[in-house]
């Protein structure tokens, strides 16, 4: 291949594939990075089944169902959520520049989102008088937070990796090199 | 914008994939740069102070509740240092492509039958 004879570069004993190969572990490391700071997808299953929980132990009519299984899904997908993201936290902070309003908003967009459906589809069901409208409902929601979830999480590693790199797609300044 | 300046002390594989691991980031755990780059304490912890001793990182140790704590962040002329050293290793690659097309064109020319 070309790459046998590229040429080093004075002074940095550096070839081209070298330095392709040096910008790559650089791209690896820093997806490495975001990747640490985003849930993992599971994270969005279980969310998912406790609110089919709720949704259904919601629709059974028993109050000693609803009293054991609400509670217990709520503190599940809380102890849950309080515990992921300090500990994404205490491994590693993204670069503040990585962290903007937009990614706030797309998660706050996704709960909106995911609030709406549940509401929307279990009051439809309801008005209707159909069975289950909780159930239904809780699973509408959460399939927009399996789908929607693992989206989030991909927008946002986009979005973090943009900017941690602006200056990899920057070409370099002419005639500033001290090479 | 960054001028050029290839960086030996960054160039260096391990002290690059640490280096790469801290731009991204406003700072990392000791344990987690460790456990990333599959490297022991002693190593991590070398290579680090070297960076540290350049001038490029700032190494924090702290607690966490009763847990010691010891974090790594590229310091202001670590971060320069580093994007410097990514403009040096893109105009290496344009070089590069540029000596390749010169020396294709060439072979071409040479190589041309003259029909």
């Amino acid at each position: 291949m070309g790459d046998m004879q590229q040429p080093s570069s004075a002074g940095t004993g550096a070839s081209g594939a070298e330095a392709a190969a040096a910008l790559a572990e650089i791209q690896r490391r820093q997806e490495q990075v975001i990747k640490a700071v985003l849930v993992p997808v599971w994270f969005w299953w279980v969310l998912a089944a406790g609110i089919v929980a709720i949704g259904a132990a919601r629709d059974t009519g028993d109050l000693t169902v609803e009293a054991i299984t609400i509670p217990l899904a709520a503190l599940v997908m809380a102890v849950l959520t309080g515990a992921m993201i300090p500990e994404l936290r205490r491994r590693v902070k993204v670069h503040s520049a990585s962290s903007g309003g937009r990614a706030a908003a797309a998660i706050i967009g996704m709960i909106v989102v995911i609030d709406g459906v549940i509401l929307g589809t279990a009051g439809i069901l309801a008005a209707a008088h159909l069975r289950y409208p909780g159930t239904i409902g809780c699973a509408a929601g959460a399939a927009v937070i399996v789908i929607a979830g693992p989206l989030v999480n991909r927008y946002m590693h986009r979005l973090m990796l943009s900017q941690a790199r602006p200056q990899m797609s920057d070409p370099p300044e002419a005639g500033g090199s001290t090479l | 914008m960054s001028t050029a300046r290839f960086d030996e002390l960054i160039h260096a594989p391990t002290r690059l994939a640490i280096v790469s691991l801290l731009a991204a980031a406003q700072w990392a755990d000791f344990k987690y740069i460790r456990d990333e780059l599959g490297l022991s304490d002693s190593a991590l912890s070398k290579q680090l102070s070297a960076l540290e001793a350049a001038g490029y990182v700032e190494i924090r140790k702290g607690f966490v509740g009763k847990r010691p704590r010891t974090s790594a962040s590229l310091s202001r002329a670590g971060r320069q240092a580093f994007e410097q050293h990514v403009a040096a290793l893109q105009q290496i690659i344009a070089r590069s492509r540029q000596d390749g097309h010169a020396t294709s064109a060439a072979e071409a020319d040479r190589g041309s039958p003259g029909l």
